[in-house]
């Protein structure tokens, strides 16, 4: 909308704020920052089980929010579009749709299997200088990039 | 209800950050991903540099917060599903580009496959579930929802 923010923000200023984020829910809340929880939590509450934690699901929401504040005002504001830009450009939608699916899945059950993802492993466990983090961490980074290697050389480097 | 504004005010700041540094494009995991640019790596680093020694700050302070108790950090040591998870997870971060959080955005930037992710997510999250009769930690790391509203 405002085209306020056009350009990609640095790594030096983006990465800093998430750091001060993980630690300010952690001084209000005592939680980690964690995003596959909220999935739990709001799959839950879909299928009306009991127990659900219900900030979790507000969060799951925020998280959505932000990121349309971003995209659609304090930029420009995207297009509906498909997305997958690099993916497309070597795939065919009717393959990119069941590779997209399928990856999802995988990472969704790892993520349960694992107890959490980028954000909960990734980050925030290992911020509580936990071993099975940094484990769960230095597995999920090694591994894609050993896939991402395989696929380009499948594509003949063109992924 | 106090903690419902504060979970959606976490989790905007949260989606607003993954969303200004590009994090919910595919291209930017994968350019990651096959060693074409390093930001998202020093993103990742910087920001557990920042929360790392604030937290074992803190921990040491004895914290008390206003919503959670005193802090109480987590630790525990690798097993085998930790392992086996973060392997499947690095698998389909790969080939779907995206993870949990980052999909949310992807899909609030418009970007429609994104809906394809999400749901992929959701799936497996609750196969897992399924098979380990609802029994799955609540997917946050080390950390348990012990927090009730």
């Amino acid at each position: 909308m405002f085209d306020l923010l056009p350009d990609r923000l640095e790594w030096y200023y983006g990465g800093p704020m998430l750091g001060l984020l993980i630690v300010g829910l952690f001084i209000v809340a005592n939680q980690p920052l964690g995003a596959s929880g909220a999935y739990v939590q709001t799959s839950g509450l879909i299928r009306r089980h009991g127990g659900v934690v219900t900030w979790r699901v507000w969060y799951f929401l925020g998280m959505f929010v932000g990121g349309m504040f971003v995209t659609q005002v304090l930029r420009e504001g995207a297009e509906i579009r498909s997305g997958y830009d690099s993916l497309r450009d070597v795939f065919p939608l009717a393959l990119v749709i069941p590779m997209v699916f399928a990856g999802a899945t995988l990472l969704g059950y790892g993520a349960a299997m694992a107890g959490g993802c980028t954000s909960g492993h990734g980050m925030c466990g290992t911020a509580q200088r936990s071993p099975a983090s940094a484990a769960v961490t230095i597995t999920f980074v090694g591994t894609a990039i050993g896939v991402t290697l395989v696929l380009r050389l499948l594509t003949g480097g063109d992924l | 209800m106090k903690l419902n504004v504060i979970g959606l005010l976490f989790g905007a700041a949260f989606g607003g950050v993954l969303a200004a540094s590009n994090l919910h494009e595919y291209d930017t995991i994968h350019a990651m991903l096959r060693f074409d640019e390093p930001d998202v790596y020093f993103f990742m680093a910087s920001a557990t540099a920042v929360s790392l020694p604030l937290l074992w700050l803190l921990e040491k302070r004895g914290l008390n917060t206003p919503f959670g108790g005193p802090l109480a950090l987590s630790r525990s040591m690798p097993e085998k599903h930790h392992w086996q998870g973060g392997a499947l997870f690095g698998v389909g971060w790969a080939i779907a580009g995206t993870c949990p959080a980052p999909a949310l955005v992807m899909l609030s930037s418009g970007a429609m496959l994104s809906v394809i992710s999400i749901f992929g997510i959701f799936l497996g999250l609750r196969l897992r579930e399924h098979q380990s009769s609802g029994s799955v930690a609540a997917g946050d790391g080390e950390h348990r929802e012990s927090v009730s509203v």
